[in-house]
Protein backbone atom coordinates (compact mmCIF):
# COMPACT_ATOMS: atom_id res chain seq x y z
CA UNK A 1 0.00 0.00 0.00
CA UNK A 2 3.12 2.28 0.62
CA UNK A 3 4.39 0.93 -2.65
CA UNK A 4 2.34 3.47 -4.39
CA UNK A 5 3.95 6.61 -2.95
CA UNK A 6 7.44 5.33 -3.45
CA UNK A 7 6.43 4.75 -6.89
CA UNK A 8 5.12 8.58 -7.10
CA UNK A 9 8.30 9.93 -5.50
CA UNK A 10 10.68 8.15 -7.42
CA UNK A 11 8.94 9.52 -10.82
CA UNK A 12 9.08 12.75 -9.16
CA UNK A 13 13.13 12.24 -8.63
CA UNK A 14 13.64 10.54 -12.24
CA UNK A 15 11.16 12.89 -14.22
CA UNK A 16 10.98 16.51 -12.13
CA UNK A 17 8.32 18.64 -14.60
CA UNK A 18 10.04 21.00 -16.93
CA UNK A 19 8.65 23.84 -16.35
CA UNK A 20 10.68 26.10 -18.75
CA UNK A 21 9.52 29.37 -20.06
CA UNK A 22 12.26 30.72 -22.57
CA UNK A 23 12.36 34.38 -23.06
CA UNK A 24 11.93 35.08 -26.43
CA UNK A 25 16.08 35.85 -27.18
CA UNK A 26 16.65 32.65 -25.41
CA UNK A 27 17.38 29.32 -26.93
CA UNK A 28 17.51 26.05 -25.79
CA UNK A 29 20.65 24.46 -26.45
CA UNK A 30 20.44 21.22 -24.59
CA UNK A 31 18.41 19.57 -21.57
CA UNK A 32 18.62 16.12 -19.79
CA UNK A 33 17.53 14.64 -16.51
CA UNK A 34 20.60 13.27 -15.02
CA UNK A 35 20.25 11.42 -11.55
CA UNK A 36 20.30 14.75 -10.01
CA UNK A 37 18.77 16.81 -11.40
CA UNK A 38 16.97 18.45 -14.49
CA UNK A 39 19.70 20.63 -16.48
CA UNK A 40 19.45 22.68 -19.43
CA UNK A 41 21.81 24.68 -21.25
CA UNK A 42 20.11 28.34 -22.65
CA UNK A 43 21.80 30.95 -24.99
CA UNK A 44 20.26 34.11 -24.76
CA UNK A 45 21.36 35.22 -28.29
CA UNK A 46 20.93 39.19 -27.43
CA UNK A 47 23.34 39.30 -24.67
CA UNK A 48 25.42 36.65 -26.49
CA UNK A 49 25.42 34.64 -22.89
CA UNK A 50 25.48 30.88 -22.41
CA UNK A 51 23.91 29.55 -19.20
CA UNK A 52 23.29 26.07 -17.23
CA UNK A 53 20.11 26.11 -15.60
CA UNK A 54 18.10 23.72 -13.57
CA UNK A 55 14.36 23.94 -13.30
CA UNK A 56 13.87 27.64 -12.11
CA UNK A 57 14.64 30.29 -14.66
CA UNK A 58 15.92 33.15 -12.49
CA UNK A 59 19.28 30.44 -10.90
CA UNK A 60 21.41 30.16 -13.28
CA UNK A 61 24.10 27.59 -11.80
CA UNK A 62 26.79 29.24 -14.17
CA UNK A 63 27.60 30.95 -17.18
CA UNK A 64 29.83 32.42 -19.41
CA UNK A 65 30.18 35.28 -22.39
CA UNK A 66 29.80 33.09 -25.70
CA UNK A 67 32.72 35.53 -27.13
CA UNK A 68 35.01 36.09 -24.16
CA UNK A 69 34.36 32.13 -22.35
CA UNK A 70 37.36 33.05 -20.16
CA UNK A 71 35.94 36.13 -18.58
CA UNK A 72 33.63 35.84 -15.52
CA UNK A 73 30.24 36.41 -15.90
CA UNK A 74 28.27 36.20 -12.65
CA UNK A 75 29.04 38.73 -10.05
CA UNK A 76 28.93 35.73 -6.95
CA UNK A 77 32.14 33.91 -9.08
CA UNK A 78 33.71 37.41 -9.66
CA UNK A 79 33.45 37.92 -5.90
CA UNK A 80 34.57 34.79 -4.67
CA UNK A 81 37.95 35.57 -5.82
CA UNK A 82 38.30 38.13 -3.05
CA UNK A 83 38.97 35.23 -0.56
CA UNK A 84 42.04 35.27 -2.16
CA UNK A 85 42.97 38.22 -0.57
CA UNK A 86 42.70 36.38 3.01
CA UNK A 87 45.60 34.14 2.00
CA UNK A 88 48.95 35.01 3.17
CA UNK A 89 50.81 33.03 -0.12
CA UNK A 90 49.52 31.58 -3.60
CA UNK A 91 47.24 29.02 -3.35
CA UNK A 92 48.77 26.19 -4.36
CA UNK A 93 46.84 23.13 -3.20
CA UNK A 94 42.55 24.06 -3.72
CA UNK A 95 39.17 22.48 -3.61
CA UNK A 96 36.15 23.26 -4.91
CA UNK A 97 32.39 21.77 -4.00
CA UNK A 98 30.66 22.31 -6.74
CA UNK A 99 31.23 22.64 -10.21
CA UNK A 100 28.64 24.42 -12.22
CA UNK A 101 29.92 25.66 -15.37
CA UNK A 102 33.41 25.48 -14.39
CA UNK A 103 34.31 29.02 -14.60
CA UNK A 104 35.87 29.88 -11.68
CA UNK A 105 38.27 27.12 -11.58
CA UNK A 106 39.25 27.64 -15.56
CA UNK A 107 39.21 31.09 -14.52
CA UNK A 108 41.68 30.49 -11.69
CA UNK A 109 43.97 27.86 -13.27
CA UNK A 110 44.47 30.48 -15.92
CA UNK A 111 46.12 32.72 -13.49
CA UNK A 112 47.91 30.30 -11.11
CA UNK A 113 48.67 27.78 -13.48
CA UNK A 114 50.72 25.78 -10.86
CA UNK A 115 48.13 25.27 -8.55
CA UNK A 116 47.12 21.52 -8.10
CA UNK A 117 42.89 21.96 -7.80
CA UNK A 118 40.73 19.11 -6.92
CA UNK A 119 36.74 19.97 -8.18
CA UNK A 120 33.90 17.53 -6.30
CA UNK A 121 30.70 17.38 -8.25
CA UNK A 122 28.17 14.87 -7.62
CA UNK A 123 26.72 14.85 -10.91
CA UNK A 124 28.39 13.71 -13.83
CA UNK A 125 26.11 15.27 -16.56
CA UNK A 126 27.84 18.68 -14.66
CA UNK A 127 30.68 17.64 -15.54
CA UNK A 128 30.13 16.49 -19.14
CA UNK A 129 28.10 19.70 -19.87
CA UNK A 130 30.79 22.02 -18.15
CA UNK A 131 33.41 20.72 -20.53
CA UNK A 132 30.67 20.07 -23.71
CA UNK A 133 29.22 24.17 -23.60
CA UNK A 134 31.90 25.58 -20.98
CA UNK A 135 35.12 25.20 -22.47
CA UNK A 136 35.76 23.55 -19.10
CA UNK A 137 39.04 21.14 -19.46
CA UNK A 138 40.46 18.60 -16.85
CA UNK A 139 44.36 18.72 -16.67
CA UNK A 140 47.19 16.91 -14.54
CA UNK A 141 46.47 19.76 -12.14
CA UNK A 142 43.13 20.31 -12.34
CA UNK A 143 40.43 17.08 -12.20
CA UNK A 144 36.98 16.79 -11.21
CA UNK A 145 35.87 13.71 -8.80
CA UNK A 146 32.38 12.32 -9.24
CA UNK A 147 31.62 12.24 -5.44
CA UNK A 148 29.57 14.13 -2.77
CA UNK A 149 31.34 17.22 -1.43
CA UNK A 150 30.46 15.79 1.77
CA UNK A 151 31.97 12.74 1.25
CA UNK A 152 34.82 13.71 -0.47
CA UNK A 153 35.93 15.79 1.98
CA UNK A 154 35.46 13.42 4.90
CA UNK A 155 37.45 11.00 2.37
CA UNK A 156 40.33 12.84 1.55
CA UNK A 157 44.15 12.88 3.09
CA UNK A 158 44.88 16.35 1.55
CA UNK A 159 45.20 19.60 3.02
CA UNK A 160 44.20 22.64 1.29
CA UNK A 161 45.12 26.18 1.27
CA UNK A 162 41.74 27.55 -0.33
CA UNK A 163 38.28 25.39 -0.44
CA UNK A 164 35.26 26.94 -2.61
CA UNK A 165 32.08 25.66 -1.12
CA UNK A 166 29.07 26.25 -3.85
CA UNK A 167 27.04 23.25 -4.29
CA UNK A 168 23.84 24.04 -5.44
CA UNK A 169 20.25 22.33 -6.48
CA UNK A 170 18.59 25.02 -8.30
CA UNK A 171 18.34 27.95 -5.29
CA UNK A 172 19.53 26.12 -2.40
CA UNK A 173 22.11 24.18 -0.43
CA UNK A 174 21.98 20.07 0.29
CA UNK A 175 21.61 20.66 3.99
CA UNK A 176 24.51 18.28 4.49
CA UNK A 177 26.60 21.01 2.79
CA UNK A 178 25.19 23.71 5.67
CA UNK A 179 25.93 21.91 8.83
CA UNK A 180 28.32 23.15 11.84
CA UNK A 181 29.43 19.05 11.42
CA UNK A 182 30.57 19.88 7.55
CA UNK A 183 32.03 23.26 8.32
CA UNK A 184 34.34 21.35 10.84
CA UNK A 185 35.28 18.79 8.74
CA UNK A 186 36.05 21.42 6.30
CA UNK A 187 37.74 23.13 8.43
CA UNK A 188 40.12 19.85 9.28
CA UNK A 189 41.25 19.74 5.37
CA UNK A 190 42.12 23.13 5.70
CA UNK A 191 46.03 23.97 6.02
CA UNK A 192 47.24 26.37 9.32
CA UNK A 193 46.14 29.78 7.48
CA UNK A 194 44.10 28.31 4.65
CA UNK A 195 40.82 29.96 3.72
CA UNK A 196 36.92 28.69 3.33
CA UNK A 197 35.16 31.15 0.65
CA UNK A 198 30.91 30.04 0.29
CA UNK A 199 28.67 31.40 -2.02
CA UNK A 200 25.29 32.20 0.14
CA UNK A 201 22.36 33.11 -1.84
CA UNK A 202 19.59 35.04 -0.12
CA UNK A 203 17.01 37.08 -2.31
CA UNK A 204 15.96 38.49 1.03
CA UNK A 205 17.47 38.54 4.37
CA UNK A 206 15.97 35.51 5.31
CA UNK A 207 16.37 32.96 8.30
CA UNK A 208 18.69 30.74 6.44
CA UNK A 209 20.96 33.44 5.91
CA UNK A 210 20.90 34.05 9.70
CA UNK A 211 21.44 30.11 10.54
CA UNK A 212 24.78 30.54 8.13
CA UNK A 213 26.24 33.30 9.59
CA UNK A 214 25.65 31.71 12.83
CA UNK A 215 27.44 28.01 12.04
CA UNK A 216 29.97 29.47 10.32
CA UNK A 217 30.83 31.78 13.37
CA UNK A 218 30.67 28.88 15.28
CA UNK A 219 32.65 26.96 13.09
CA UNK A 220 35.82 29.24 12.25
CA UNK A 221 37.33 31.95 14.27
CA UNK A 222 36.84 34.63 11.81
CA UNK A 223 34.27 35.37 9.36
CA UNK A 224 34.30 38.28 6.86
CA UNK A 225 31.19 38.74 4.46
CA UNK A 226 30.67 40.03 0.92
CA UNK A 227 27.44 41.83 0.09
CA UNK A 228 26.92 41.32 -4.09
CA UNK A 229 25.46 44.72 -5.98
CA UNK A 230 23.72 43.12 -8.94
CA UNK A 231 23.06 39.89 -7.29
CA UNK A 232 21.65 38.31 -3.77
CA UNK A 233 24.48 36.26 -3.26
CA UNK A 234 26.95 36.89 -0.63
CA UNK A 235 30.38 35.56 -0.19
CA UNK A 236 31.37 34.34 3.32
CA UNK A 237 35.17 33.98 3.89
CA UNK A 238 36.08 32.49 6.96
CA UNK A 239 39.63 31.79 7.97
CA UNK A 240 41.51 28.55 10.07
CA UNK A 241 43.90 30.75 11.86
CA UNK A 242 42.80 32.90 14.39
CA UNK A 243 44.67 35.85 13.32
CA UNK A 244 41.92 38.11 11.88
CA UNK A 245 43.00 40.14 8.37
CA UNK A 246 41.44 43.27 8.57
CA UNK A 247 40.22 45.44 5.68
CA UNK A 248 42.77 47.81 5.39
CA UNK A 249 45.33 44.02 4.86
CA UNK A 250 42.63 42.87 2.50
CA UNK A 251 41.90 45.49 0.05
CA UNK A 252 46.30 45.87 0.03
CA UNK A 253 46.65 42.32 -1.17
CA UNK A 254 43.37 42.65 -3.23
CA UNK A 255 45.39 45.28 -5.19
CA UNK A 256 48.40 43.18 -5.34
CA UNK A 257 46.72 39.84 -6.51
CA UNK A 258 44.91 42.38 -8.86
CA UNK A 259 47.77 43.66 -10.73
CA UNK A 260 50.35 40.41 -10.23
CA UNK A 261 47.97 38.01 -11.30
CA UNK A 262 46.28 40.15 -14.01
CA UNK A 263 42.80 40.04 -12.95
CA UNK A 264 40.45 41.29 -15.42
CA UNK A 265 37.71 41.53 -12.72
CA UNK A 266 37.95 44.88 -9.69
CA UNK A 267 38.95 42.81 -6.73
CA UNK A 268 39.63 45.81 -4.89
CA UNK A 269 36.32 46.79 -5.18
CA UNK A 270 34.63 43.81 -4.46
CA UNK A 271 37.53 43.84 -1.26
CA UNK A 272 36.19 47.61 -0.72
CA UNK A 273 32.83 45.84 0.38
CA UNK A 274 34.57 44.07 3.31
CA UNK A 275 31.92 43.53 6.44
CA UNK A 276 32.96 41.80 9.68
CA UNK A 277 29.88 38.87 10.48
CA UNK A 278 28.95 40.79 13.12
CA UNK A 279 26.98 43.18 11.12
CA UNK A 280 24.84 40.24 9.93
CA UNK A 281 24.94 38.44 13.33
CA UNK A 282 21.39 37.89 14.73
CA UNK A 283 21.58 35.70 18.49
CA UNK A 284 18.24 34.20 17.80
CA UNK A 285 19.17 32.41 14.72
CA UNK A 286 19.59 29.08 15.25
CA UNK A 287 22.66 27.20 14.18
CA UNK A 288 22.48 24.58 12.10
CA UNK A 289 23.48 20.76 12.26
CA UNK A 290 23.41 17.40 10.93
CA UNK A 291 20.45 16.93 13.47
CA UNK A 292 18.35 20.31 12.68
CA UNK A 293 19.16 21.68 9.30
CA UNK A 294 15.69 23.10 7.66
CA UNK A 295 17.69 24.69 4.89
CA UNK A 296 13.95 24.70 2.57
CA UNK A 297 12.17 25.74 5.17
CA UNK A 298 14.21 28.97 6.38
CA UNK A 299 14.95 30.09 3.01
CA UNK A 300 11.41 30.98 2.85
CA UNK A 301 11.01 32.66 6.20
CA UNK A 302 12.41 36.58 6.88
CA UNK A 303 15.41 37.03 8.98
CA UNK A 304 14.22 37.62 12.63
CA UNK A 305 17.67 40.26 12.56
CA UNK A 306 15.07 43.03 11.74
CA UNK B 1 -8.68 2.26 18.08
CA UNK B 2 -7.34 -0.65 15.63
CA UNK B 3 -7.81 1.92 12.65
CA UNK B 4 -6.36 4.83 14.87
CA UNK B 5 -3.17 2.30 14.51
CA UNK B 6 -2.94 1.54 11.18
CA UNK B 7 -3.32 5.23 10.52
CA UNK B 8 -0.79 5.96 13.03
CA UNK B 9 1.81 3.11 11.95
CA UNK B 10 1.28 4.28 7.89
CA UNK B 11 2.41 7.55 9.00
CA UNK B 12 5.67 7.01 10.87
CA UNK B 13 7.00 4.56 8.36
CA UNK B 14 7.22 7.46 6.12
CA UNK B 15 8.05 9.93 8.02
CA UNK B 16 10.79 7.73 8.99
CA UNK B 17 12.09 6.87 6.05
CA UNK B 18 12.09 10.99 5.01
CA UNK B 19 14.19 11.79 8.46
CA UNK B 20 16.11 8.53 7.54
CA UNK B 21 17.72 10.09 4.64
CA UNK B 22 19.00 13.04 7.06
CA UNK B 23 20.39 9.96 9.04
CA UNK B 24 22.67 8.75 6.07
CA UNK B 25 23.47 12.21 4.48
CA UNK B 26 26.04 13.17 6.71
CA UNK B 27 28.19 9.60 5.90
CA UNK B 28 27.03 8.42 2.63
CA UNK B 29 26.11 12.01 0.96
CA UNK B 30 22.70 12.25 -0.71
CA UNK B 31 23.55 10.49 -3.97
CA UNK B 32 21.22 8.86 -5.82
CA UNK B 33 22.59 5.55 -4.51
CA UNK B 34 21.88 6.52 -0.76
CA UNK B 35 18.17 7.43 -1.81
CA UNK B 36 17.67 3.67 -3.93
CA UNK B 37 19.32 2.06 -0.77
CA UNK B 38 16.84 3.93 1.61
CA UNK B 39 13.72 3.26 -0.70
CA UNK B 40 14.56 -0.40 -1.60
CA UNK B 41 15.58 -1.22 2.00
CA UNK B 42 12.15 0.24 3.12
CA UNK B 43 9.95 -1.83 0.91
CA UNK B 44 11.75 -5.13 1.67
CA UNK B 45 11.45 -5.30 5.23
CA UNK B 46 7.40 -3.73 4.20
CA UNK B 47 6.95 -6.53 2.07
CA UNK B 48 8.51 -9.41 4.17
CA UNK B 49 6.19 -8.03 6.64
CA UNK B 50 3.30 -8.30 5.39
CA UNK B 51 4.31 -11.46 3.87
CA UNK B 52 5.39 -13.20 7.37
CA UNK B 53 2.66 -10.89 8.84
CA UNK B 54 0.14 -12.46 6.98
CA UNK B 55 1.39 -16.01 8.01
CA UNK B 56 1.27 -15.01 11.75
CA UNK B 57 -1.75 -13.52 11.59
CA UNK B 58 -3.47 -17.03 10.88
CA UNK B 59 -2.33 -18.43 13.86
CA UNK B 60 -4.06 -17.63 17.43
CA UNK B 61 -4.56 -13.25 16.17
CA UNK B 62 -5.04 -11.15 18.94
CA UNK B 63 -4.58 -7.10 19.40
CA UNK B 64 -2.53 -8.31 22.50
CA UNK B 65 0.43 -9.96 19.81
CA UNK B 66 -0.71 -7.06 17.68
CA UNK B 67 0.77 -4.69 20.51
CA UNK B 68 3.70 -6.82 20.99
CA UNK B 69 4.40 -5.98 17.42
CA UNK B 70 4.19 -2.33 17.37
CA UNK B 71 5.75 -2.49 20.73
CA UNK B 72 9.86 -3.56 19.09
CA UNK B 73 9.69 -0.67 16.43
CA UNK B 74 8.51 1.60 19.36
CA UNK B 75 11.34 0.54 21.00
CA UNK B 76 13.96 0.39 18.58
CA UNK B 77 12.94 3.99 17.22
CA UNK B 78 13.19 5.24 20.85
CA UNK B 79 16.48 4.34 21.00
CA UNK B 80 17.50 5.15 17.47
CA UNK B 81 19.76 8.18 18.25
CA UNK B 82 22.00 5.98 20.59
CA UNK B 83 22.98 3.56 18.04
CA UNK B 84 22.55 4.80 14.48
CA UNK B 85 26.00 7.45 14.88
CA UNK B 86 28.11 4.89 15.94
CA UNK B 87 26.76 2.64 13.10
CA UNK B 88 27.06 4.96 10.24
CA UNK B 89 30.72 6.11 11.88
CA UNK B 90 31.48 2.15 11.46
CA UNK B 91 30.20 1.67 8.23
CA UNK B 92 31.64 5.03 7.12
CA UNK B 93 35.51 3.84 8.47
CA UNK B 94 34.86 0.48 6.72
CA UNK B 95 34.31 2.08 3.66
CA UNK B 96 32.69 -0.57 1.25
CA UNK B 97 32.21 1.60 -1.88
CA UNK B 98 29.29 4.34 -2.58
CA UNK B 99 26.63 1.60 -3.21
CA UNK B 100 27.67 -1.01 -0.26
CA UNK B 101 27.88 1.16 2.68
CA UNK B 102 24.23 3.22 2.04
CA UNK B 103 22.74 -0.12 1.21
CA UNK B 104 24.63 -1.63 4.35
CA UNK B 105 23.93 1.32 7.11
CA UNK B 106 20.57 1.52 5.44
CA UNK B 107 19.73 -2.12 6.49
CA UNK B 108 20.92 -2.80 9.74
CA UNK B 109 18.76 0.91 10.68
CA UNK B 110 15.64 0.55 8.38
CA UNK B 111 15.29 -3.08 8.03
CA UNK B 112 13.96 -3.85 11.08
CA UNK B 113 11.63 -1.24 12.35
CA UNK B 114 9.67 -1.39 8.71
CA UNK B 115 9.46 -5.47 8.65
CA UNK B 116 7.41 -4.72 12.18
CA UNK B 117 5.49 -2.11 10.99
CA UNK B 118 4.61 -4.43 7.60
CA UNK B 119 3.17 -6.98 9.67
CA UNK B 120 0.52 -4.36 11.42
CA UNK B 121 -1.18 -3.99 7.78
CA UNK B 122 -2.07 -8.08 7.35
CA UNK B 123 -2.31 -8.40 10.89
CA UNK B 124 -4.73 -5.75 11.40
CA UNK B 125 -7.15 -7.05 8.51
CA UNK B 126 -7.13 -10.32 10.14
CA UNK B 127 -7.89 -8.51 13.20
CA UNK B 128 -10.79 -6.44 12.15
CA UNK B 129 -12.12 -9.12 9.07
CA UNK B 130 -15.34 -10.28 11.00
CA UNK B 131 -17.02 -11.82 7.73
CA UNK B 132 -15.87 -13.18 4.63
CA UNK B 133 -19.13 -10.58 2.89
CA UNK B 134 -17.63 -7.84 3.74
CA UNK B 135 -13.70 -8.12 4.10
CA UNK B 136 -13.08 -6.63 0.66
CA UNK B 137 -14.19 -3.22 2.44
CA UNK B 138 -12.38 -3.46 5.34
CA UNK B 139 -8.73 -4.72 3.75
CA UNK B 140 -9.82 -1.70 1.57
CA UNK B 141 -10.54 0.75 4.73
CA UNK B 142 -7.64 -0.42 6.32
CA UNK B 143 -5.08 0.15 2.96
CA UNK B 144 -6.36 3.62 2.59
CA UNK B 145 -6.39 4.54 6.18
CA UNK B 146 -2.47 3.46 5.99
CA UNK B 147 -1.50 5.14 2.85
CA UNK B 148 -3.49 8.28 3.91
CA UNK B 149 -1.08 8.01 7.14
CA UNK B 150 1.80 7.90 5.29
CA UNK B 151 0.44 11.21 3.13
CA UNK B 152 -0.20 12.80 6.22
CA UNK B 153 3.44 11.27 8.10
CA UNK B 154 5.00 12.54 4.50
CA UNK B 155 3.88 15.89 4.12
CA UNK B 156 3.95 16.79 8.23
CA UNK B 157 7.05 16.06 8.47
CA UNK B 158 8.77 17.69 5.45
CA UNK B 159 6.75 20.59 5.86
CA UNK B 160 6.89 21.39 9.40
CA UNK B 161 8.27 18.86 11.75
CA UNK B 162 11.34 19.40 10.41
CA UNK B 163 12.08 22.79 11.43
CA UNK B 164 10.28 22.51 14.90
CA UNK B 165 12.83 19.22 16.17
CA UNK B 166 16.06 18.01 15.77
CA UNK B 167 16.23 14.07 13.34
CA UNK B 168 16.77 12.24 16.62
CA UNK B 169 14.11 13.99 18.97
CA UNK B 170 11.50 13.12 15.97
CA UNK B 171 12.56 9.67 15.63
CA UNK B 172 12.40 9.41 19.59
CA UNK B 173 9.28 10.92 19.06
CA UNK B 174 7.91 8.56 17.00
CA UNK B 175 9.38 5.55 18.83
CA UNK B 176 7.12 7.01 21.78
CA UNK B 177 4.23 7.31 19.56
CA UNK B 178 4.76 3.69 18.47
CA UNK B 179 4.79 2.58 22.45
CA UNK B 180 2.04 4.74 23.72
CA UNK B 181 -0.35 3.52 21.32
CA UNK B 182 0.39 -0.24 21.47
CA UNK B 183 -0.59 -0.14 25.19
CA UNK B 184 -3.87 -0.02 25.45
CA UNK B 185 -4.36 -3.37 22.65
CA UNK B 186 -2.06 -5.37 24.85
CA UNK B 187 -5.14 -4.64 27.75
CA UNK B 188 -7.98 -4.31 25.42
CA UNK B 189 -9.00 -8.08 23.72
CA UNK B 190 -10.23 -6.52 20.20
CA UNK B 191 -10.93 -8.88 17.31
CA UNK B 192 -14.54 -10.01 16.37
CA UNK B 193 -17.00 -10.49 18.92
CA UNK B 194 -19.09 -13.75 18.33
CA UNK B 195 -22.20 -12.55 16.98
CA UNK B 196 -20.61 -10.85 14.29
CA UNK B 197 -19.81 -14.42 13.13
CA UNK B 198 -22.41 -16.90 14.17
CA UNK B 199 -21.32 -20.77 14.25
CA UNK B 200 -22.97 -22.20 11.21
CA UNK B 201 -22.17 -19.25 9.29
CA UNK B 202 -20.66 -20.91 5.99
CA UNK B 203 -16.87 -19.13 6.64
Amino acid sequence: MVQTIFSAFICFMLFPLKGLALEPTEKLIFEKNSLYQYISVIEDTVKKERYVRNQKREYAQGGIYVDAPDKLLFEFTQMGFVSLAFLDKDPKDVLFVGLGAGAMPKYFTGRYPDAVIDIAEIDPDMVSIAKKYFYFKETDRMKAYENDGRIFVKRTKKKYDWIILDAYQNDYIPFHLTTLEFLKEVKSRLKDNGVVVTNITSPYRNRFFDSMVMTYKKAFPHLAIFKGKKSANFIFVATASSKNKDKDVVEARARKIQSDRKFDIDLEDFASRYESSEAYEWGGAKILTDDFSPVNLYQHQKSGAQ
Amino acid sequence: MIKFVVFICGAIVMSFEILGSRVLAPNFGSSVFVWGSLISVFLAGLSAGYYLGGKFADINPSSRKLSLIIIAPGLLLLTFPLYSAPITDWIFMKDLGVRTSPLLASSVLFLIPSFFLGIVSPYTAKLMICSLHTSGKTIGMLYALSTFGSIIGTLLTSFYLITVAGVNALITGQGALLVIISTPLFFKNLSCKPEDNPPGNPT
